[in-house]
């Protein structure tokens, strides 16, 4: 789980999950069902597919809106989160989960123009 | 229940008719005497059969004055003589009648009375109308909910057309053409223009024009000189007229929206009479075009539009190019497809028009222009209808309530962002220099988004003329006083005005920029007094202020233009208005810029 922090996380959606498996990503989505325990909640992204989280310790917070979740993608398609951070909707301006969607695409459609991997130096 | 004498109507109308009937008084309407006193033209039922050309003889006026006779009333006819007219038809003149039932007392319409017919018909309970010929009217219908049209536009032609005995066939829209020259339409008038006159080398003249429909289809309908004196008053919108004999010719359709390859001119034998049974012909034809779809259409195109009127700004005088000052007003449309656009009114339309409560607005033969990207303009010749009775505007109605109301709707005319009015044409700044911007004989305007990379502090702020207009740089007398050589006074203050030189920059570019007040305020935070006051004051503090404004981004609006001075031509560029990015907008302007890139 410490690998994940200096390392680039690829920003994805759902239809991009199962090609990022066993890779630290990061995910912005909307939540849409915390579980009871607190320890793993649903969130769905522009697109409108769900993905689910799991958390290590249960959250400690009420979590809503729009969040930003960094983690390393299961074999099951499950971002197994190692922190997260909920933008908050009553702050600035409100996020716009379809542009990000749109603009998401944008990157993955043209990787050659958008380098991410060169940014990790360590 | 007070007993009318049945069949009296009959025999009031044939001639026949004894006194002392027993009638009830169905309505009455005041015609204005002109020169004469008022006369009182009264609808009478006896229970049966109804007929509407009794007149009350001017001398009884006052008991139509004091309602006395009054709608429902039970009387007693008892004096009366009949008058037959040229057509056959007769009037009774009412000299004596006696009250003995008052309308208060009456629940209603005693039966289920018809109107009485011999061959011709009347028009059943509505107003009578006073025209000295019976219109031809189809026997079919006798309620009366006139403009109220069920399936709007795509009516099937009832049993309509024909009166046994009528003199003239009414024939559906449709089919007229200009072969063809005996023939009467029965339409609805859904757009009356004004008067215009001309002059020129050849003579005088004036029109007007109008739009009329049926259930088959709609035609437009110009009239001139003579017949705008003979027509224009007499015809209103909304109302159904018989037409007949005008002269039919190809359509120019340059100026309308009007479905039809025809179009006529009122004629000298020409003749429009009012129709009172008009429940079948349909309100107004129009075909709705979706907002979204505007894009598709060409400039210029003329189209009919429905949408809620989500927003409305107040109205603005201008003056035209030919110095004329006219009224406008602008609101947005927005429509099921959640596209926006924006519409302008003119003239009285501008100024009645009442936006609030969103009103569903629908424009037959709005015009379409490019400006801002796509935007529609109402002109003389279009229809203006708030709020309309047809299944478009409710449907439209229930879907703001449940959803619309909550969307942002995103809108055509300000597609390229930014400000509304001027060039909005987006430009990176190395643009500027391989476009050859400002080369030509007029200024160019240009929008972009920059980073501020320097701002020069020195000389930013000069003393300017204190006098509200006047912005002068004055002359310091050295006495305490400030001499302003435009207003030709003296003054013993002076207030400080900025002008800064910038240096912006982006992407691929950069470009030295002049602001000047507004936007040196905006980029600066500051305002120009505030600045003079640190600049004599605090300097760390002033300089404080420039370290803060530089490496800010903003969207800049700028002119710029080539200049000579002595021999040397340079590009100079003024900054007009200095916006905050809308991050959002830009986002999906760049997103939408790379897809175009990407499909070459």
């Amino acid at each position: 789980m410490a690998g994940v922090v200096d390392v680039p996380k690829p920003r994805i959606n759902c239809s991009m999950l199962l090609q990022h498996i066993s890779r630290p990503v990061c995910f912005v989505g909307r939540v849409e069902k915390v579980h009871p325990t607190g320890k793993t909640f649903t969130v769905s992204d522009g697109e409108g597919k769900i993905a689910t989280v799991e958390l290590n310790e249960p959250l400690e917070e009420e979590l809503s809106g729009i969040v930003e979740v960094i983690g390393i993608v299961s074999t099951k398609g499950v971002i197994m989160a190692s922190m997260y951070n909920m933008l908050r909707e009553d702050k600035g301006i409100l996020f716009d989960l379809d542009l990000y969607n749109e603009a998401l695409k944008v990157i993955h459609d043209f990787p050659q123009h958008y380098p991410f991997q060169v940014a990790s130096s360590g | 229940m007070t007993k009318l004498s049945e069949g009296a109507i009959e025999a009031l109308s044939n001639g026949t008719g004894g006194n002392d009937a027993v009638l009830q008084c169905v309505n009455i309407r005041k015609i204005d005497g002109g020169n004469g006193p008022a006369r009182f033209r009264v609808m009478m039922s006896d229970g049966r059969h109804t007929l509407s050309s009794f007149m009350l003889s001017t001398q009884l006026n006052i008991m139509a004055e004091e309602n006395r006779l009054a709608p429902n009333c039970i009387c007693v006819l008892k004096k009366h003589v009949t008058n037959m007219l040229k057509d056959g038809r007769r009037i009774v003149i009412i000299l004596e009648i006696d009250v003995i039932k008052p309308a208060e007392d009456v629940a209603g319409k005693i039966g289920e009375p018809t109107p009485y017919t011999e061959g011709q018909t009347k028009a059943p309970q509505s107003a009578p109308v006073p025209e000295s010929r019976p219109p031809l009217q189809p026997q079919n219908r006798n309620e009366v909910n006139r403009g109220f049209n069920r399936d709007f536009g795509k009516k099937a032609p009832s049993a309509v057309p024909n009166t046994p005995g009528g003199t003239s066939k009414v024939v559906p829209i449709a089919s007229l053409n200009p072969y063809q020259s005996k023939w009467t339409i029965r339409a609805r008038v859904t757009n009356k223009s004004t008067i215009r006159t001309w002059s020129n080398s050849r003579g005088d003249g004036k029109l007007f024009s109008m739009e009329v429909v049926d259930e088959s289809g709609e035609i437009r309908v110009t009239g001139f000189n003579q017949e705008v004196d003979k027509f224009y008053t007499l015809i209103e919108v909304g109302k159904v007229y018989y037409i007949s004999k005008c002269s039919l010719k190809i359509a120019n359709k340059q100026y309308t929206s009007v479905k039809n390859d025809y179009e006529m001119t009122f004629s000298g034998e020409s003749t429009v009479i009012p129709c009172d049974d008009s429940c079948d012909v349909p309100m107004v034809q129009c075909d709705f075009v979706s907002i979204s779809d505007l894009e598709n259409r060409d400039k210029d195109a003329i189209i009919d539009v429905i949408g809620v009127c989500k927003s409305v700004e107040e109205v603005t005088r201008i003056t035209t190019k030919s110095n004329r000052e006219v009224t406008k007003r602008t609101l947005s449309l927005m429509d099921m497809s959640g596209k926006v656009v924006t519409v302008t009114l003119w003239g009285e339309e501008a100024e009645k028009f009442d936006g609030s409560g969103q009103p569903i607005v629908a424009i037959k033969g709005a015009k379409l222009s490019d400006f801002g990207g796509r935007s529609l303009s109402a002109s003389f010749n279009s229809t203006l209808m708030i709020n309309p009775d047809i299944p478009e505007a409710y449907k439209l109605r229930g879907w703001y309530d449940k959803e619309g109301h909550a969307m942002d709707g995103q809108s055509l005319t300000e597609l390229k962002g930014g400000s509304g009015g001027g060039n909005t044409n987006w430009k990176a700044l190395s643009d500027v220099k391989t476009e050859h911007l400002g080369h030509g004989d007029k200024a160019d305007y240009y929008t972009c988004i920059a980073t501020i990379v320097y701002l020069r502090k020195e000389n930013c702020l000069y003393q300017a003329c204190p006098s509200q207009d006047c912005n002068k740089k004055v002359v310091d007398q050295q006495n305490g006083m400030y001499r302003c050589e435009k207003c030709d006074k003296e003054f013993p203050n002076f207030k400080y005005r900025l002008i800064l030189s910038a240096n912006i920059a982006d992407y691929g570019d950069n470009q030295w920029v002049t602001c000047f007040q507004e936007s040196a305020e905006a980029i600066l935070g500051q305002n120009a007094a505030y600045l003079g006051q640190l600049k004599d004051s605090n300097e760390t503090a002033f300089d404080e202020i420039f370290q803060q404004a530089n490496f800010n981004t903003f969207v800049f609006r700028n002119r710029v233009k080539l200049e000579t001075y002595n021999d040397e031509s340079r590009i100079k560029a003024t900054v007009m208005d200095v916006k905050p990015v809308d991050h959002k907008d830009y986002s999906k302007r760049l997103i939408m810029n790379i897809r175009k890139l990407a499909a070459q």
